[in-house]
């Protein structure tokens, strides 16, 4: 063996710039493959994280009839499709008892007038949102009574805050209370669309631009005079969004015994848009992989082709000294297999050092456009099976790419070889 | 018996619709132990006799035996084996491989032999340095070496695995006449030290002479044996 490698490090010098390419394809798709892959699992892991508890991942148990399809969570239901205390108290429980759920809120879903001049009146005690890390652009946020909130503004923004800290209430229509624009950005006073009921400490400012979100459940049931403490919907947030495929037909498992009249619905459902910037995202990162991956195994086809060709006559001589056709084909698989392998090990190396770096100083992303994907950054790391998947996925492009071309050549008449001077 | 017998041995190229009958029914007996030259213009079947021999080509008819067994009829991977074992090939190119040195260019057909130790494959490569008078070159790529040389070099290769024939085709057409003397000086000492057959082909009249057998062929048959 060693006598072979040794002959396939010989042929490797003289087809300098030939190995030198292919060491090159192999190091670049490797290094991006490697890179990427590791990346990518940090950036669906940081997704679920994000959506996890506000779009993405997070699921809702709700009333059978309820269409849900691209409502993006404004649905419309009667008063007596919302879940009962007792039917929440279960439900509740139950999915505490689920590894795979990290928590779960009833809410109420509303749209409608808040904080007119008797909401406090009729007990209802608003919202108070923490700006402390407000850090965006994010011009559909009002402070009230004032103009849009700035970048860096933040220091005014966490007024709000502080003064809702000093005795948990928001004085409704007063000083700190924020508004959101309608649907043609105009600022309309007092008047508000949001979904109620959640507990936004769930959600990571990345998303929002906020550190946590009070709204005051109870005092909204008062407000809008519920007798029992009634909730549209129970709201469960996954660990990973990845494993909603997993989870959910066991909650509806378990609902159709226990709650028939209740059903289980992804995001997937209602908010499909954010299931195709998931998966688009995806598709698009294992597509560049997979271009990368076929452009290196041509190119390996191809360069390998072109050294069979140039030692025609060698080949000839080989077979005539004794060499089998299968010591021919691994001859050349080998040469090919070693600078993959070589290359292979290089991008590895490489795209260690790079995760390593980035590892220690973060990914950090400013862009309003990315936050949808990545919030304000990530800190990427290593992931075994990610690691593996690469390496093997390397390993068989090494042993299979100079494969074909080398069982060619060694197909070859040991004639025609000898022949071709 | 140990040596060749060749029977009816033809052999048919097609050309589009023509047919080159390149040998048409030799009948041939070389003994074990020949210095035999197979003579005869160029387009007489010399090369294509050798190469049946060989196992490098198949015959259209006929047969081939080596020590009574028909090598024609061998299976691929015995075919190989018998390449590898039994015979030896010295080309008129010398088709050395350039990026193995002297020595290891004589070694690489004994990659092929694990049953033989590394010191006892360095031991016949040294040997055949020796007896080729290369031992100042042996670490000289083929490039780096005088045709005569090279020559040398393939003909240790050709002997390195003990074969029992010696093919060589035209082994001293690249050669001038003083080198080419010296590299049949060469394989006449080996046939006679070893007890190698060697069957080589020329249509040099002075290399002919050398020889202790002279096997002429003309249009693909044997005119004088």
């Amino acid at each position: 063996m060693k006598e072979r490698i040794q002959l396939c490090l010989r042929n490797l010098a003289r087809h300098g710039w030939r190995t030198r390419i292919i060491l090159l394809i192999a190091l670049f798709g490797a290094f991006l493959t490697f890179v990427s892959e590791n990346l990518l699992e940090d950036v669906s892991l940081k997704q679920s994280d994000m959506f996890g508890r506000s779009f993405a991942g997070h699921f809702r148990i709700l009333n059978r009839n309820i269409e849900t399809k691209n409502t993006f969570g404004f649905y419309h239901y009667e008063p007596e499709e919302m879940l009962e205390p007792d039917e929440i108290a279960s439900v509740k429980q139950y999915l505490a008892g689920l590894p795979e759920v990290s928590g779960s809120q009833e809410r109420i879903v509303f749209s409608g007038l808040l904080y007119g001049a008797d909401d406090a009146e009729k007990g209802f005690q608003g919202i108070a949102m923490d700006m402390g890390a407000y850090n965006q652009e994010l011009r559909d946020l009002y402070y009230a009574k004032g103009s849009e909130v700035q970048r860096g503004e933040a220091a005014s923004c966490a007024a709000s805050w502080a003064e809702y800290g000093k005795n948990k209430i928001v004085d409704v229509g007063q000083r700190y209370v924020f508004l959101l624009p309608n649907r043609e950005g105009e600022f309309v006073d007092r008047f508000v669309t949001v979904k109620g009921g959640i507990d936004y400490r769930t959600m990571p400012r990345d998303v929002m631009g906020m550190g946590s979100m009070f709204f005051d459940l109870d005092g909204f049931r008062s407000l809008v005079g519920y007798s029992k403490p009634l909730a549209s919907e129970v709201v469960g947030f996954l660990r990973d969004a990845r494993t909603a495929s997993k989870v959910l037909p066991r909650i509806d498992a378990w609902l159709k015994q226990s709650h028939p009249r209740l059903k289980v619905v992804s995001w997937r459902e209602y908010a499909p848009i954010f299931a195709e910037i998931v998966l688009g995202f995806d598709v698009m990162m294992r597509a560049v992989e997979a271009i990368l991956i076929a452009i290196c195994v041509l190119l390996v086809i191809k360069l390998t082709t072109f050294s069979i060709i140039e030692r025609y006559s060698e080949i000839g001589t080989m077979r005539a000294l004794g060499f089998s056709r299968a010591d021919i084909a691994f001859q050349f698989s080998l040469e090919g297999f070693l600078i993959i392998a070589a290359g292979t090990l290089a991008g590895f190396l490489l795209g260690s050092a790079v995760i390593g770096f980035f590892h220690v100083t973060g990914i950090r992303n400013s862009l309003t456009f990315f936050a949808w994907v990545i919030g304000n950054g990530f800190t990427p790391g290593f992931h075994e099976d990610k690691v593996v998947a690469v390496g093997l996925i390397f390993l068989a492009v090494a042993v299979l790419a100079p494969l074909l071309p080398a069982l060619q050549g060694s197909r070859l008449s040991i004639l025609k070889t000898l022949e071709k001077r | 018996m140990n040596g060749i017998t060749i029977k009816g041995l033809s052999k048919d190229y097609h050309l589009g619709k023509t047919v080159v009958r390149a040998l048409k029914g030799v009948d041939l007996d070389i003994k074990s132990g020949s210095f035999a030259c197979v003579a005869g213009p160029s387009g007489s079947g010399k090369t294509t006799l050798l190469n049946m021999i060989g196992l490098i080509d198949t015959p259209s008819g006929g047969s081939v035996r080596i020590a009574g067994e028909d090598i024609q009829t061998l299976s691929e991977q015995s075919r190989t084996r018998y390449r590898s074992r039994t015979l030896g090939f010295i080309f008129q190119s010398f088709n050395l491989l350039p990026v193995l040195d002297v020595f290891e260019n004589i070694h690489l057909p004994l990659i092929l032999h694990r049953e033989l130790s590394r010191e006892e494959k360095e031991g016949r490569v040294m040997e055949l340095v020796r007896a080729v008078g290369l031992e100042e070159h042996i670490r000289h790529k083929p490039f780096e070496l005088s045709g005569g040389q090279r020559q040398r070099v393939a003909i240790a290769r050709a002997l390195v695995t003990h074969p029992l024939i010696v093919l060589a085709d035209e082994p001293t057409a690249n050669l001038d006449s003083a080198t080419g003397t010296e590299v049949l000086d060469l394989m006449e000492r080996i046939n006679a030290e070893r007890g190698t057959t060697f069957i080589f082909s020329s249509h040099d009249p002075g290399i002919m002479k050398r020889a202790a057998r002279v096997i002429r062929l003309h249009d693909g048959e044997v005119e004088a044996a």
